[in-house]
């Protein structure tokens, strides 16, 4: 009886913990808005409205979840391992154009999100043989694999893969190789499943399996990971490797399953930014699978309900972008501080 | 007319957040002046009420009166503002700084930006330790000072604080004899200072040498206050346990068999580079245990952790049953039937933030016992190991999904004794096995150690504790400076002669 009571407590505490940081970050939020001259009320009902109060709502809300969900799936299997790995954004990039390439050889979405996975998987491995045989920091060496990745790519979507018919984006997933959408006429499509998928397969392996055990302790006490039998060096490369897996598949499903463009768009605007935001996701989800999808879908909604605010309260998108991130401040205090403070012991 | 007690603690309660009740209404008195024992079984409350004393923890109910007059404490520096200052079991100090900077961190300079005179307080500590004969050096990181150093910087820097009341929680646990006789001269200057001192130790003996008082805590409880001239070991062993205590080990004479363990020309370099164990050579045999002792920072630390996979090893060779296992990883080691009891509990034998179950397996979590399909975890199998070690080690632990960091200090160190003895191994390497047990558990853990032995496996002791080394060992060597002074059989030799060995001088008559 004992034991459920701390098993619940340890449970509980994060998601209230969150729960509070979230109610904050809406308060500071309608209190900024309302200095800026807006009405909070009216602009957060048409969020509410917007994001979750029709079915279309909700399938806009679960499609910009999709991404964000996978990213954050890559910060947090890496934070488990002790790891800030933040390369999650420049491997989306390059999920999407290996996705592109593939499904443009072998017309077969299989194809595609083997070629994502293939691609995360590759450019997971500088970071974390960098980190393992030379010592590199990883937060130096992914932002800087971050940059590579974003002029790679960008000549990639200008160059070799432009769409000799439209100047606009590359070229395109043939329509075979498409996720089939789960709602007609949205931009909902299989992508949100394997996001699904992915974050229970990511749960599974951290609490149920051999690796995952092996990953966690060398997360918590390298040393005493190492007394324990374990390799941290080659649990860190798993780390990077999954992570690297869940990013590419977020690039590949952004261009494989989110309609209407089915490719990179050329200032690739389309693929841009879920790296970060899914820090933001998997911060405010305490860094697990499980927390990861509810908090994705609540940033979302904010994605997906942030044009309603636009269109029907007349508030800016930057506005929304400004609530985000107070949420994720709130929330990111304790849990970054407890990471840093880790690392810097390091 | 009674005098007022300097340190008063009525009522006091306290319940954990995951429901434990780890004190039921404790009254607690200090006179001023006095050495008081604080006394108990792992897991009676010891530590707990004292963090509540010194403003760690709140109480869940009591009061608190120091020199008659109620305080409400909402963190240590309030304690301190009080004059109450704690010396923590494990210990706190920040491992890069030196000792000078470990001590007047978060003292000198109230503003952000303050500037911290360090001269000053250079001369203010150095002034302290003069006073006191309690010298530690200043200017090197602490990380690479022996434990026993470590622990006097943590006394200064309680001391430093002006406090009147100096609370040790467990001092003792990682001192050789001399030293823990420095530490006594030490605590009684400071009583002849008129300081009180609050002593937690699990050890009767020091209990009798050095308390004036002494208070048994049994499962949250007060059993009673005894004055320490009036009491026997035997007596306080009872309050504790509840019942009579046989402190006795059984250890039938026995014929070594084969070497199991054989080490050769072993080289091995410390943390900062220095040669730490120079060419030693020595084999532990089947049905044996191998003792070693010495002064701490000797190079036992280095050896065990070479033996054990977790060192490099510069020259030599490490052989187990006729295998070469020289720089294999630990986890090829374990499953050759080696385990290992580290001597740190709290950064290398635990991982404190995971559960017990978790920490129950840790270094066989590979075990096709506890693995399904898919290298999954079989949780229910884990869990009911982890419960079974609990049961038959008399851990006590709110329950196997407790987080180890949860429980009390010997209790962790229980669960890890647990874990590796019950890992029926060819080769047990035990460093410190029963450092911070209380006195039941210890005699359980010898015990235990020597069933092995008589099982003809082979136990490999490294120990501060000489009375456990010599009570244990068939054989033992004493470590001074990377090799040993000598290997004797303990019925061989005095004390004394042994003392003199660990200073390094070999008695040659
Ligand atoms: N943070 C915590 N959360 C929950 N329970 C705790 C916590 N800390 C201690 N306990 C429980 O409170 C009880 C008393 O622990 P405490 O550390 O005070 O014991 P102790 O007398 O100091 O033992 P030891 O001699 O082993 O150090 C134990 O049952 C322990 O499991
Ligand atoms: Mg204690």
């Amino acid at each position: 009886m004992k034991a459920d009571r701390s098993m619940i407590s340890s449970f509980i505490k994060p998601i209230m913990e969150s729960l509070i940081a979230v109610a904050i970050g809406v308060l500071i939020g309608a209190i900024v808005l309302k200095f800026s001259g807006y009405s909070p009320i009216k602009a957060y009902v048409a969020l509410v409205k917007g994001a979750v109060g029709s079915a279309y709502g909700w399938s806009m809300t679960l499609s910009a979840a999709t991404p964000i969900i996978l990213t954050a799936l890559t910060f947090a299997i890496s934070a488990r391992t002790g790891i800030f790995n933040i390369g999650a954004e420049g491997t989306v990039y390059f999920g999407a154009i290996a996705a592109i390439v593939f499904t443009n050889m072998f017309a077969n979405p299989i194809w595609g999100l083997i070629g994502g996975i293939m691609a995360g998987i590759l450019w997971a491995l500088p970071a974390a043989l960098l980190k393992v045989y030379r010592g590199v920091h990883e937060v130096i060496s992914t932002i800087m694999l971050n940059w590579i990745a974003f002029f790679t790519a960008l000549y990639l979507v200008l160059g070799p893969l432009a769409n000799p018919n439209d100047p606009n984006k590359t070229l395109e997933v043939p329509a075979s190789a498409r996720l089939p959408l789960l709602m007609r006429g949205s931009e909902l499509s299989l992508a949100f499943i394997i996001a699904i998928a992915a974050a229970i397969i990511t749960y599974y392996i951290l609490w149920h399996t051999v690796l995952g055990f092996e990953l966690r302790a060398s997360g918590y006490n390298e040393r005493a990971a190492r007394y324990g039998g374990i390799n941290p060096k080659k649990a860190i490369i798993w780390s990077f490797l999954i992570g690297g897996i869940m990013s590419g598949i977020a690039g590949a499903t952004e261009v494989m399953g989110r309609p209407p463009s089915y490719a990179i768009s050329q200032g690739m605007a389309n693929i841009y930014g879920y790296g970060f935001d899914g820090i933001g996701v998997s911060l405010v989800g305490r860094n697990h699978p499980i927390g990861i999808i509810f908090s994705g879908i609540f940033f979302g909604a904010l994605k997906a309900g942030a044009t309603y605010m636009q269109i029907d309260a007349g508030v800016p998108l930057e506005m929304v972008k400004v609530v985000q991130g107070i949420i994720v401040v709130a929330v990111a205090v304790p849990g970054l501080w407890d990471l840093v403070k880790k690392v810097v012991r390091r | 007319m009674e005098e007022v007690p300097i340190i008063e603690m009525k009522g006091i309660v306290k319940i954990y957040p995951d429901g434990t009740k780890a004190l039921k209404g404790v009254d607690f008195s200090v006179k001023k002046g006095e050495i008081h024992g604080l006394l108990g079984e792992n897991g009676a409350g010891k530590t707990t009420l004292m963090k509540i004393l010194s403003g760690m923890l709140p109480p869940t109910e009591g009061k608190i009166y120091v020199n008659g007059r109620e305080v409400r404490f909402k963190s240590p520096a309030d304690a301190l503002a009080n004059g109450i200052g704690m010396v923590h079991q494990h210990f706190t100090l920040v491992e890069v700084f030196d000792a000078l900077h470990n001590i007047i961190l978060g003292m000198e300079g109230h503003g952000l930006f303050s500037k911290i005179d360090v001269d000053k307080a250079r001369a203010k500590l150095q002034k302290l330790m003069d006073e006191l004969n309690f010298q530690v050096p200043l200017e090197v990181p602490v990380e690479t000072l022996p434990v026993g150093v470590q622990q006097r910087i943590e006394i200064l820097k309680v001391l430093y604080r002006n406090v009147d009341v100096l609370i040790l929680d467990e001092p003792t646990a990682v001192l050789t004899p001399i030293e823990v006789k420095e530490l006594f001269d030490v605590l009684r200057k400071l009583k002849e200072q008129g300081k009180t001192i609050i002593f937690i130790s699990h050890k009767l003996r020091e209990v009798m040498e050095i308390t004036d008082r002494v208070t048994v805590l049994r499962k949250g409880e007060v059993i009673g206050t005894v004055n320490t001239n009036e009491a026997t070991p035997q007596l306080l062993a009872r309050m504790m346990v509840g019942r009579d205590v046989v402190l006795r080990i059984q250890k039938p004479p026995k014929e070594p068999g084969e070497p199991i363990l054989r080490v050769e020309n072993l080289w091995v370099k410390g943390d900062r580079g220095e040669d730490a164990v120079k060419g030693l050579s020595f084999e532990v045999r089947a049905g044996e245990i191998f003792g070693i002792a010495g002064v701490e920072g000797n190079g036992q630390t280095e050896l065990i952790e070479a033996i054990t996979g977790l060192r490099k090893i510069e020259k030599g060779r490490v052989i187990l049953n006729g295998k070469d296992i020289t720089g294999r990883p630990p986890k090829e080691l374990y499953n050759l039937g080696v385990a290992h009891i580290p001597e740190d509990r709290t950064h290398m034998g635990l991982i404190l933030d995971m559960t017990v179950a978790e920490n129950s397996i840790l270094g066989l979590h590979w075990n096709a016992k506890f693995t399904g399909a898919l290298n999954s975890i079989k949780w229910n199998t884990v869990k009911a190991y982890a419960q079974e070690l609990i049961e038959k080690f008399e851990i006590v632990a709110p329950g196997v999904d407790a987080p180890v960091k949860s429980l009390s200090g010997g209790n962790q160190q229980k669960l890890i004794v647990a874990r590796e003895v019950s890992k029926n191994p060819e080769l047990i390497v035990a460093s410190q096995p029963t450092r911070g047990v209380d006195v039941a558990s210890t005699e359980y853990i010898r015990n235990y150690l020597v069933k092995l032995r008589n099982e003809n496996k082979a136990v490999l002791l490294v120990s501060a504790d000489l009375d456990e080394v010599l009570q244990l060992s068939d054989r033992m060597a004493i470590m001074y400076e990377g090799q040993f002074v000598g290997i004797v059989k303990p019925e061989e030799v005095t004390e004394e002669q042994i003392g003199l060995m660990m200073g390094g001088i070999k008695d040659e008559s």
